[in-house]
């Protein structure tokens, strides 16, 4: 199948509203087979793992690429300087950049758009939305930059803007928009990365200031702290945010998206914590045990597995380094799987790397 | 199913039980589950024990001379090593639910270390810090004039991290040895091992037990670590950095403090041990230093630097590793993981198989269940930490000595090098090693079992614990006029 024949039938895909297992799988079979025959290093690791076009019968047995491997290789179906847009990790531990190759993102676009508008625009056509997180022209690999651009200008009245620019926070014009609101009683939608979101709370609560947003308010986070403003547990998070700012939990919705996926989850609010995420009918995700590769039994903690359609281009199946359990209706992410709980007194990879990046 | 009952942990001297509030610490391996209650201490109880310890060393620990406590631990390590008494069958059942650790390595390795802390091995360790040990009972001669005698802190707090077994015997008995009044925070991993050791002692000799009280509180409880920080002379911590600068931090400037953080160790086989009779014995004494304790000690080798030009080479030697590797893991299975030790372990694996796809020099051992693998690269890699828990790096080099200038950054992190080379190489390696930073080397197959008196990161086990009190020769040759028979 061409590739353009491919994203005709994804975006078709996606129209359809819905996918029992049998589409999906027909659907994961087709997309597998692209990656396949048009991604060496993925046939490579696909062939390693002896997945071929022959052995490969459901979307459950296409192998899982793990997020670490798109630093090191370059997953993409179309040659990469055919590729006019190239998402990038933010800093990673060792100073690569994980890529993500798009020819088109039409597919992005359209997953980002029809999943965007279910799940955060409730009844609103459009929301008048302040964004804190630095535009597309100044982060251009930035998939988070990209999505919140898309966000503004499909769903954002003409009054939407950023906050964020290369002179940092402009807390005084957030200030301004919010006490404007609050006055006017327009609803009003926040989004941003989760620790600009902190910084904002923290400058208001330096100067006092909260608000209470009219009703149809909401808030969007997204991508937790990273070292970039103090770690909040989410309790403490949303506690804050919904009393910061006059909107209820329910209405606080964290994002949950990845560099090296085309699809984002969301949750329903954040009055309890760890919210439920769920996805589209484009994407599905697994619970596995990351040494075997064995699903766990339901309700056990794991590693997530997602495999989004619409991620055509690099690799659908991705193995994050994300723990999560797979409840009614979703999953629960349940922060990294990583050596942060290691037992002994050696050193661990982390605290290792940090050190050398000391000197 | 519960074993037992519920088991508590902790000494508490002076304390009743009924006292104390005791909080649940719940341990699981497999079906089995054992219940374990820590204390948790009121500010009024720290202050409490705090003085009766404190008093107590004074009164009984400091009139009691080295050799007397020597025997009376002598007499409890005794008998954590005799498999008949009661103390050792319950360490033998409760350690590897606790730890997770395989029920046989928990066993070897207990026998195995605690040989370290009998009567002679004791006065090694008591020899290798003071070259006159009478100095820690009565004023001595010194070479310089004059007389000097050696005290330990009144109050000796111990912050105890991890799950090896037993690890904090080491720095306990280090103690007791300079008759330190001694506090010890249990570590929430392993919660039982110093409790039990105190118990024990209390049996033999309940007034040097009345001397030690084993606590516990939670990790990162601010309030009540700074309730016995203010009040020790002298805090030996071990852990992380990140969890070490945060107790230094609330440690008054007044108070000695001693930090053992986290290391990394490696070993280096030489191309003199790599003949076709040699190899095989390297490797295994190799994959016994990298299962026992499934590498969570800091000794714990996490590289090898193998070097070219033996008659079996780096390649084939990792080939050896992974296969003896594998047969341990079917004598000693590794213990299970938690979610983000599997996490950890995976993601080391999948960043070595990637690489390999861009490098074919590269390889990836391991078994499918992924219970232990084996990297090999040709590249000139350093010194890099691996996904623990049975997985490691086997770099091959020219010559052992190349690998040395990478480990400089590194010199902060540098313990052990198990080493496998011949006399000369091992002297010229050693004066290399040690001058960027690394402070112990030993044989392969030995990195997990340091001898008894054993400098502990380079530094000195008991003299970094005591002051020494010096008679200047003026005062004594003052004090002759003020004699009564003076003439």
């Amino acid at each position: 199948m061409t590739e353009a024949r491919l994203v005709e039938e994804l975006l078709a895909f996606i129209a359809a509203g819905k996918a029992d297992e049998e589409a999906f799988n027909r659907m994961a079979l087709a997309v597998f087979a692209h990656q396949f025959e048009t991604n060496a290093p993925y046939r490579r690791f696909a062939t390693q793992r002896a997945r071929t076009l022959r052995t490969v019968k459901s979307w459950r047995d296409v192998p899982a690429v793990p997020i670490s491997a798109f630093k090191d290789l370059t997953l993409s179906g179309r040659p990469p300087e055919e590729c006019p847009h190239v998402f990038m990790t933010s800093g990673t531990t060792k100073g690569v950049r994980g890529k993500s190759h798009h020819p088109t993102l039409a597919v992005y676009d359209r997953s980002m758009t029809v999943n965007f508008r279910r799940r955060f625009m409730g009844e609103h056509d459009r929301l008048r939305m302040g964004i804190l997180f630095p535009t597309e022209q100044a982060m251009p690999n930035s998939s988070l930059a990209h999505y919140l651009a898309l966000a503004k200008s499909e769903f954002g009245t003409d009054e939407s803007r950023y906050f964020v620019s290369d002179a940092g926070l402009d807390v005084d014009g957030a200030i301004e928009a919010l006490s404007r609101v609050e006055a006017t009683g327009e609803p009003y939608a926040l989004l941003g990365a989760s620790f600009s979101v902190v910084h904002l709370m923290d400058a208001l609560a330096e100067r006092g200031r909260s608000f209470a947003l009219p009703p149809g308010s909401r808030i969007l986070d997204t991508g937790g702290f990273k070292g970039q403003s103090r770690e909040m547990a989410a309790e403490e998070f949303y506690g804050r945010l919904s009393a910061t700012f006059g909107v209820p939990r329910r209405l606080c919705i964290n994002m949950y998206g990845m560099t090296e996926l085309s699809t984002q989850f969301y949750d329903d609010g954040n009055e309890a914590c760890p919210s439920v995420k769920s996805g589209p009918h484009w994407i599905r995700s697994r619970v596995i045990n990351p040494l075997t590769g064995q699903e766990v039994p339901r309700g056990s903690v794991g590693v997530l597995v997602h495999h989004d359609l619409a991620h055509f281009n690099c690799a659908s199946a991705i193995l994050t380094e994300d723990a999560g359990v797979e409840v009614e209706g979703g999953f629960q992410l349940l922060g990294r799987a990583d050596g942060a709980d290691a037992k002994g007194c050696s050193m661990a990879v982390e605290d290792f790397l940090k050190a050398a990046r000391a000197q | 199913m519960t074993v037992g009952v519920m088991e508590r942990a902790g000494h508490l001297p002076g304390l009743s039980a009924d006292a104390v509030d005791w909080r649940t610490l719940t341990f699981r391996r497999g079906a089995e589950t054992l219940d374990v209650a820590v204390p948790v201490l009121s500010e009024a109880q720290v202050a409490e024990l705090a003085t009766r310890v404190r008093a107590n060393a004074r009164i009984y620990l400091k009139s009691r001379t080295v050799a007397e406590i020597a025997a009376t631990i002598d007499r409890a390590v005794a008998r954590l090593l005799d498999r008949g008494d009661p103390w050792r069958q319950k360490a033998e059942r409760l350690l590897p639910l606790v730890t997770g650790y395989d029920a046989e390595m928990v066993r070897l390795g207990l026998t195995g270390y605690l040989k370290t802390f009998r009567g002679p091995e004791l006065r090694k360790f008591i020899a290798e810090d003071f070259a006159n040990p009478a100095v820690l009972d009565d004023f001595q001669p010194m070479p310089k004039g004059g007389f000097a005698r050696a005290f330990g802190p009144e109050l000796l707090l111990h912050v105890w991290a991890g799950n090896v077994p037993g690890l904090p015997l080491w720095s306990l008995i280090s103690g007791l040895l300079v008759k330190a009044g001694t506090v010890g925070k249990l570590p929430s991993a392993e919660p039982l091992f110093a409790g039990w050791f105190a118990q024990i002692l209390a049996e033999i000799d309940p007034k040097l037990a009345d001397c030690i009280a084993i606590v516990w509180w939670k990790g990162g409880d601010v309030a009540a670590e700074r309730a016995w920080l203010t009040r020790a002379d002298t805090v030996v911590a071990y852990g992380g950095n990140d969890a070490l600068e945060a107790i230094r931090a609330r440690v008054p400037i007044t108070t000695r403090f001693l930090p053992y953080g986290h290391k990394i160790s490696f070993a280096m086989v030489a191309r003199s041990a790599l003949d076709a009779g040699k190899a095989g014995a390297a490797a295994r004494q190799a994959a016994y230093d990298v299962a026992r304790y499934d590498q969570q000690g800091c000794y714990s080798p996490q590289t090898f630097f193998v070097e070219r030009g033996g008659r079996v080479s780096p390649r084939e030697f990792a080939g050896y590793l992974a296969h003896e590797l594998d047969a341990l893991g079917s004598k000693f299975p590794r213990r299970p993981l938690s979610m983000g030790e599997a996490g950890s372990v995976a993601s080391w694996r999948n960043a070595e198989e990637t690489k390999g796809f861009a490098d074919p020099s590269r390889a990836l051992l391991g078994d499918p269940a992924g219970s232990w693998a084996v990297a090999y690269t040709d590249a000139a890699d350093g010194l890099s930490p691996c996904g623990l828990n049975r997985t490691v790096t086997v770099v091959a080099v020219d010559r052992l000595a190349e690998a040395v200038p990478g480990l400089a950054p590194y010199r902060a992190f540098l313990q052990t090098v198990g080493i496998a080379a011949s006399p000369e190489e091992l002297f010229a390696l050693a004066g290399a090693l040690g001058a960027v930073g690394v402070t112990r080397l030993c044989a392969l197959g030995r990195m997990t079992a340091p001898e008894a008196g054993w400098h502990h990161d380079g530094r000195f086990n008991l003299l970094d614990l005591v002051t020494m009190t010096e008679i200047e020769g003026s005062a004594e040759r003052a004090a002759d006029a003020f004699a009564p028979y003076t003439d």
